[in-house]
């Protein structure tokens, strides 16, 4: 047995469960949200190493054997989503105790965390295709409470293009998952891979194929299906916004990589076209969503969009090296962005607002803030040694392999509308001086309203703004190790039968693992097939 | 290994400001010194070896997946540039050490200069591509930081922004450029790049990389028409203008072709693109120099020039280019260094820029003068500087090559043309500021500066003299080993200054008088050009730059419109035609199994689910009808569980129908009963056209799906039922066993969806409508008695039918899911009879706790196994005998049903209470304190962050 696969989905549910008992015990939630972290991040971490070792890690639920009961399976790429998922949520959990208002604590904003996460990492270690559903629901409930929190307008008119438009996704998902059943009658991942290979190509494949892309597509935030993104984002308190950014659409691109792989690896040739150019308008039209904005968030929110097609890209290329780029940029992206909003919060606490036209000054009187923006958002735009060069590097090295020289020459030009956007930031909020009219709020200073907070709030607020800079200059200078496991991810993704073997047992390989009866069975109808068609 | 710490050390450089700042600015620059004079001392031990024609290299992999390796080296071509880069960057120091006021955080402009040095010296010693690439990158940082350095200054925010984002654009072009270049070579190493020059030249993607290698190459190097970011990089503090233009940054891009040189260089296309952008560029430059009246913008354009001139040699190709380029890289660093350096202490001690402000100088600034002078001679190339000297050589190979072919005579002509706007504008720097009378005060009275801020302009140019004067003796060895590096065999030459009478040096003469002429009339060339309108470069980049964020502020606009219907729309419309496509590749859609026999039942079933389906989308606008013609296609859904032998789900299905129905009822009651007509006929048509292609394709699918035949394990799941669940009843098997992790996370989803609707309804405030839709005023009989005793006759019975239900769970139709919604449904009956208030005295908990058990009691009767060391989930069953009942079976799963059986009571009636609770007085207790928080919260907010 190898609870490591289970407890990173476990964990983070009863932390939700034990902080929702306490309803009332408002230190016993803000404990949870550090100390149930804190347990998340150590069993990632020992399942990264169990994968790293083993390269899988399953386990099957209620013990039931493969094809029947859930498989819960980590591969490298689940257990570095896992990870990282522990980490951001861990710095997600110290963030929040300072940034939390009162409204939210009470209406369970922790617990609700706590089941965000446990859904996140559901998906990322499940190895049922229904069980991935459940996860995504779990997500979107907990996603969806959790931008009503603060009960604004503008929160509720964000949130209910979000659910809309989310719950949507989760229609075309369910409904291409119980088609693919009804195809090949299992729901393990591995098995309708399996049994994939064996279906006959009618067409139906593709459409199935195509239905998983729209409705991943849509939790991913690829063009067009990206809407909800940049109208819901901005809207939340700022931890949340930051959560979300980490998170939720770097799920749909998982779910991606994952099915793209695994189930309709076949398939690919003919989506590779549609994926590819999804991919070249997601940079495009997000990066140009973000020159036009002047407020902080929604700058943020718009780039999301564009560096998932980033990661798209690197799964439309479809070599080892682009899918390893492609998962680089998912975890750098995961600290990155992060990390844009939450300094985002602390640049709202000290100056009152997201309004770049309105904030300045920062660059003098806060230099380390300004280094750790720095990092971020020049990370963000793919500039050495960063850990978003690599990123980029990698995938823009991919694409001249396979020649895709348009993709290729416009994954780069839209980095480069990523720095000038960056840059935007830069210079409003850090290098301008701070514009008369901004009356710094008085939390500014310690003297204030809740001054008697702020030091030690502030101090939270910086903690994982800090390490997640250092984080990302890491990821750069030791980007040799990390490119290392990426290529391992590559390895495994595009050479799936270590995989199915995992799940299946090593006979899968050889022959299907349904029962012999059914196996015996299995032959008749389609020789009749074969007859009866006229 | 001293390879690796010449690059390393000037990196190390940056943290010795960042440590030693506190301790004083004199402190703090000697020690930030301190590591590249070592730098410089290092490089220069390696010069014995490099002389001995010994290969330096330095090389340990970095990152092989991608080819990237820390490797270094040390050539002629990398001595001349480290040495005019730490050289001059230490000179830098010094003259920065004076130059910045008082209050100016000295710690960090130093740091970031360090950060600049190192990667320029970075660039110079690479001996890969893409490490190369990487401190290329580097620079365009340094730079911006630099640039940006009086960040409260607009100006230098905006300077600081265009050549990042020019330079950058440049590096992205590099990037693909060099990737392909290592592609066609096979190699990232520098030494097999350079050894496999004719590989290049015959790929057919040469084209391409060239085109992106000059990309980056000329807009670093400032060439035209990417030249237009370096005058306003002016608003940097001058010492770092004059680093940026003498030793680093524009010679970056000069580096990089010289570098390249042996790689790419040997085509046609290269000398004609090259050439060409060099000599436009150098007498652009050179004519803006002339027209500038601020001090600086003049030195800049005659850098734009400079470069200009060396790049047309690089383009020229001939050995004897190469090495007058190389000549002049190291000339003009010098002159041009001083020179802005001279421009910086008049600056600083006059206190402007501008040359009408500026005049006779000589008188108090008798030294300065003299050294300006004597600079700007080297610049216009008066014989015995060493500016002479390869101006000279550029005039002897402009006349040699054959490059334009039939026209080659343009050449020497335009290369003249340069050389007399060079003296021109030389003329004019010095005789405006030192010579002629003021025309207004400078805002400072001038005098010397400290002598050591103008030692570095005296070393510089005793340099310049001195290499004037003697060539042979101070540049040959230099040179040759630089030359060689570029050339890639040993070049015999001989410098000197005189060749004799030649037709170079009559070029220079005539450039000399023509240009004295030029300086002489300038007043009425300016008077003349002023008539056109001139073209202030970042005001174009900037309208550019603005107008595509409106186009994209539009574009976005058109996609989205910021309109739910309109996302939606897409939505489909883009699930539509992905799917579409796949769809007609369907060659067959009536399977294998073909259709099942129909009968009237089936048939109007059918009917009666698609006339639902179509009535509440026709009737949306009265609610209450639509809502019921929703409840009929549910009622069928569950007569085709039931008529499909799914007694289970058809239960299922009823029960929450009916909480769904009266639930969606409830919220009803606050809203209006009809609403208004939204659409337009258009928007109606469309919309039918998109949901009608969109049902075809999912039924065809289904229909497609449905009469093939597959192998399911649903028989294993029938098989195993009883001998591994324990259970008959397969559903509830496959629920809380088989497939129990499911179930778990749906009921994870149930209980979050209460707390939603607890957060949502917590803050409303609605009123109670007055009346129904048409007007009819509720009856004032809120409680039918009728009504009120049947429920309570009904509660203990449907609880005791739940118990019933959820106890033959595992064996009979039933369960804990559909037990909790008869419960639930029991307590909703209860409440809407008796009202909210009577409810909530009898049952006066908070229910979202019973929720949150059920998923607690769930989760842990699935860890419970792992005590036993099973995995998750793993179901136990046993059966027991007690005397009186007889053998009876306890299941775990029981356990995990009643975690669902608990969680779908808790969400159901957290949702219906605070529904109830919405209209009556009986709000959370916390509700009022809550509500003035709340209120205090949001008017502050808009001030207040959160």
């Amino acid at each position: 047995m190898r609870p490591e696969v289970a407890l990173p989905v476990l964990l983070p549910l009863l932390s939700g469960a034990i902080s929702l008992l306490f309803w009332r015990s408002r230190p016993m939630q803000r404990f949870m949200a550090v100390a149930g972290n804190v347990a998340l991040l150590i069993v990632s971490l020992w399942l990264f190493v169990s994968t790293l070792s083993d390269g899988y890690v399953t386990m099957q639920m209620g013990s039931w054997p493969a094809p029947f009961g859930i498989t819960l399976i980590a591969d490298l790429l689940s257990a570095v989503m896992v990870l990282m998922t522990a980490i951001i949520g861990l710095a997600m959990g110290i963030y929040s105790l300072a940034t939390t208002g009162r409204g939210h604590e009470k209406f369970g904003y922790y617990p609700l965390m706590h089941l965000l996460l446990a859904g996140v990492t559901g998906a990322f270690l499940t190895g049922d295709i229904f069980n991935l559903y459940v996860w995504f629901e779990v997500m979107l409930v907990a996603s969806f409470a959790l931008l009503i929190l603060g009960g604004e307008r503008a929160q509720m008119e964000g949130a209910i293009k979000y659910v809309t438009l989310n719950l949507l996704a989760s229609v075309i998902f369910l409904t291409a998952v119980g088609l693919l059943y009804g195809m090949v009658g299992t729901l393990n991942m591995a098995d309708i891979a399996l049994r994939m290979d064996e279906a006959e190509h009618t067409g139906m494949v593709e459409v199935l194929a195509v239905m998983f892309m729209v409705a991943f597509g849509i939790k991913a935030a690829a063009f067009p299906l990206f809407f909800w993104l940049p109208a819901s984002y901005h809207t939340p308190p700022v931890a949340v916004s930051a959560l979300f950014a980490g998170l939720l659409t770097k799920v749909g691109v998982y779910a991606m990589f994952r099915v793209f792989t695994l189930i309709f690896d076949q398939t690919m040739g003919y989506l590779q076209d549609i994926m590819l150019w999804g991919a070249v308008f997601t940079m495009v039209t997000g990066v140009l969503g973000a020159a036009a904005q002047y407020e902080f968030r929604r700058i943020l929110s718009f780039h999301i969009v564009s560096q998932i097609g980033y990661m798209i890209l690197g799964l439309a290329l479809y070599t080892p090296l682009a899918i390893a780029g492609g998962v680089f940029a998912i975890v750098h992206n995961m600290v990155v962005k992060t990390n844009l909003f939450l300094i985002s919060g602390i640049t709202h606490r000290l100056q009152g607002t997201y309004q770049l036209k309105k904030m300045g000054g920062l660059y003098r009187e806060r230099p380390w803030l300004a280094i750790a923006f720095f990092i971020s958002a020049f990370s963000l735009a793919g500039v050495p040694p960063l850990s978003g060069f690599f990123a980029k590097f990698v995938i823009v090295r991919a694409g001249l392999e396979v020649e895709a020289y348009v993709a290729t020459g416009i994954a780069l030009a839209v980095g480069l509308m990523t720095l000038y956007s960056m840059v935007k930031i830069w210079n409003e909020i850090f290098w301008k001086s701070l514009p008369e009219d901004n009356l710094v709020p008085e939390t500014a200073t310690p003297t204030g309203d809740d001054g008697r907070l702020l030091k030690p709030s502030l101090w939270m607020m910086y903690l994982p703004v800090m390490v997640l800079a250092l984080s990302s200059l890491l990821i750069g200078v030791f980007a040799e190790p990390i490119m290392w496991v990426m290529t391992g991810i590559g390895d495994q993704l595009l050479e799936p039968r270590g995989y199915i073997e995992a799940v299946l047992g090593a006979s899968a390989s050889a022959e299907d693992v349904l029962l012999d009866s059914a196996v015996a069975t299995d032959e008749e109808p389609k020789a009749d097939a074969g007859e009866e068609l006229p | 290994m001293t390879l690796l710490w010449i690059a390393l050390l000037p990196l190390l450089g940056v943290l010795v400001p960042a440590l030693t700042a506190q301790r004083g600015r004199s402190f703090c620059s000697l020690a930030t010194a301190v590591l590249p004079a070592t730098a410089l001392v290092m490089t220069l031990l390696n010069v014995p070896a490099l002389l001995d024609g010994e290969q330096l290299r330095f090389s340990v992999t970095w990152m092989p997946e991608l080819a990237l390796d820390l490797a270094f080296r040390l050539d002629g071509l990398s001595l001349l540039f480290n040495l005019l880069i730490l050289g001059i960057g230490l000179l830098i120091i010094l003259y920065a050490h004076y130059y910045l006021a008082k209050d100016e955080p000295f710690g960090r402009f130093y740091a970031f200069l360090m950060l600049f040095m190192a990667s320029m010296v970075g660039i110079s010693m690479s001996d890969n591509l893409i490490l190369l690439w990487l401190f290329w990158e580097l620079t365009s940082l340094s730079s911006f930081l630099l640039i940006g350095y009086w960040s409260y200054r607009s100006d230098a925010r905006k300077g600081a922004r265009m050549a990042l984002t020019v330079t950058g654009a440049g590096g992205l072009a590099l990037l693909a450029g060099l990737l392909l270049l290592g592609d066609m070579a096979g190699s990232f190493n520098m030494g097999d790049v350079l050894a496999s020059g004719d590989v290049i030249l015959a790929d057919p993607r040469y084209p391409l990389m060239l085109g992106l290698v000059l990309l980056g190459a000329f807009t670093k190097s400032a060439q035209f028409p990417f030249h237009f970011w370096l005058p306003h990089a002016m608003a940097a503090p001058t010492p770092v203008s004059a680093y940026l233009h003498s030793a680093t940054m524009v010679k970056a891009g000069i580096f990089l072709m010289a570098r390249l040189h042996p790689a790419i260089a040997g085509s046609e296309l290269w000398s004609v693109v090259v050439s060409l952008v060099g000599i436009v560029t150098m007498l652009y430059g050179a004519w803006f120099a002339l027209m500038k009246t601020d001090l600086k913008g003049i030195l800049a354009f005659s850098t734009v020039s400079h470069l200009g001139l060396i790049t047309v040699l690089l383009g020229i190709g001939s050995p004897m280019a190469i090495l007058a380029a190389l000549f002049h890289i190291l000339n003009h660093a010098t002159f041009k260094a001083a020179l802005f350096m001279s421009a910086g202490i008049i600056d600083h001690e006059t206190g402007t820029r501008e040359l009408k402000q500026l005049g006779g100088l000589k008188k108090a600034m008798p030294v300065t003068a003299l050294l300006t002078t004597l600079a700007a001679a080297a610049m216009a190339g008066v014989p015995l500087f060493n500016g002479f000297l390869s101006k000279e050589m550029f005039f002897t190979e402009s006349l040699a090559t054959p490059v334009l072919g039939g026209v080659s005579w343009l050449l020497p002509a335009l290369a003249t043309l340069g050389g007399i706007l060079s003296v021109a504008y030389s003329l004019r720097l010095v005789h405006a500021v030192f010579f002629k009378p003021a025309r207004e005060e400078p805002p400072k009275t001038p005098h010397e500066p400290p002598h050591l801020m103008r030692l570095p302009v005296e070393i510089l140019v005793v340099l310049c003299v001195v290499v004037g004067l003697f060539p042979a003796f101070m540049a040959t060895g230099l040179l040759e080993l630089a030359s060689e590096a570029v050339i890639g065999s040993p070049l015999d030459f001989h410098l000197a200054i005189w060749h004799g009478v030649n037709l170079p040096l009559i070029m220079s003469l005539l450039a000399f008088v023509v240009g004295i002429a030029l300086y002489w009339r300038h007043g009425n060339v300016r008077r003349f050009t002023q008539q056109f309108a001139g073209i202030d470069a970042r005001r174009v980049f900037e309208r550019i730059l603005i107008s595509i964020g409106y186009r994209s502020e539009q574009l976005i606009a058109a996609l989205e419109g910021n309109s739910l219907q309109r996302y939606v729309g897409w939505l489909w419309l883009a699930a539509l035609v992905m799917g579409g496509i796949g769809l007609v590749q369907i060659t067959d859609l009536t399977g294998a199994a073909g259709n099942q026999p129909l009968d009237g039942i089936l048939i109007l079933g059918a009917v009666m689910l698609m006339f639902g389906g179509v009535a509440t989308a026709a009737t949306h606008r009265y609610r209450l009808i639509s809502l019921l013609m929703l409840s009929v296609v549910g009622l069928f859904v569950a007569l085709t569980f039931a008529r499909f032998s799914a007694p289970d789900l058809a239960l299922t299905q009823l029960s929450v129908e009916v909480v769904t129905m009266i639930l969606l009822m409830l919220a009803l009651f606050f809203l209006p009963q009809k609403t208004p007509r939204e659409s337009s006929p258009l928007r109606n048509v469309r919309d039918m056209l998109l949901a009608g292609t969109l049902g075809l394709v999912i039924a065809s699918l289904n229909y497609a799906v449905m009469t093939r035949d597959t192998l399911s394990i649903s028989s294993f799941f029938v098989e195993n039922s009883k001998p591994g669940g324990g259970g008959y009843n397969v559903v509830n098997v496959i629920l809380v066993d088989f497939r129990g992790f499911d179930t778990l996370g749906e009921i994870t989803v149930l209980a979050i969806a209460g707390l939603a609707i607890f957060k949502l309804l917590n803050r409303l405030r609605l009123f109670m409508p007055h009346s129904d839709g048409e007007g009819r005023v509720w009856s004032p009989d809120r409680y039918p008695a009728v009504l009120t005793s049947i429920s309570m006759t009904l509660l203990p019975l449907a609880l005791l039918v739940s118990a019933f239900i959820f106890l033959r769970g595992h064996n009979q139709p039933g369960g804990g899911f559909i037990a909790g919604l008869i419960t639930a449904v029991a307590l909703i009956l209860l409440y809407m009879a008796r009202g909210v208030a009577w409810a909530q005295e009898r049952l006066d908990f908070p229910f979202q706790p019973v929720a949150v058990i059920g998923v607690a009691v769930a989760t842990l009767t699935g860890l419970g196994s792992w005590l036993f060391g099973h995995p998750f989930l793993t179901s136990a069953f046993g059966y027991f005998s007690l005397p009186l009942i007889g053998t009876f079976e306890l299941a775990t799963a029981l356990l995990f049903d009643l975690g669902v059986y608990l969680a779908v009571v808790g969400a159901t009636l957290m949702i219906l209470a605070n529904l109830g609770k919405v209209t009556t007085a009986h709000r959370p207790v916390t509700e009022t304190s809550g509500k003035d928080t709340d209120a205090a919260a949001a008017t502050s907010s808009a001030k207040e962050p959160r």
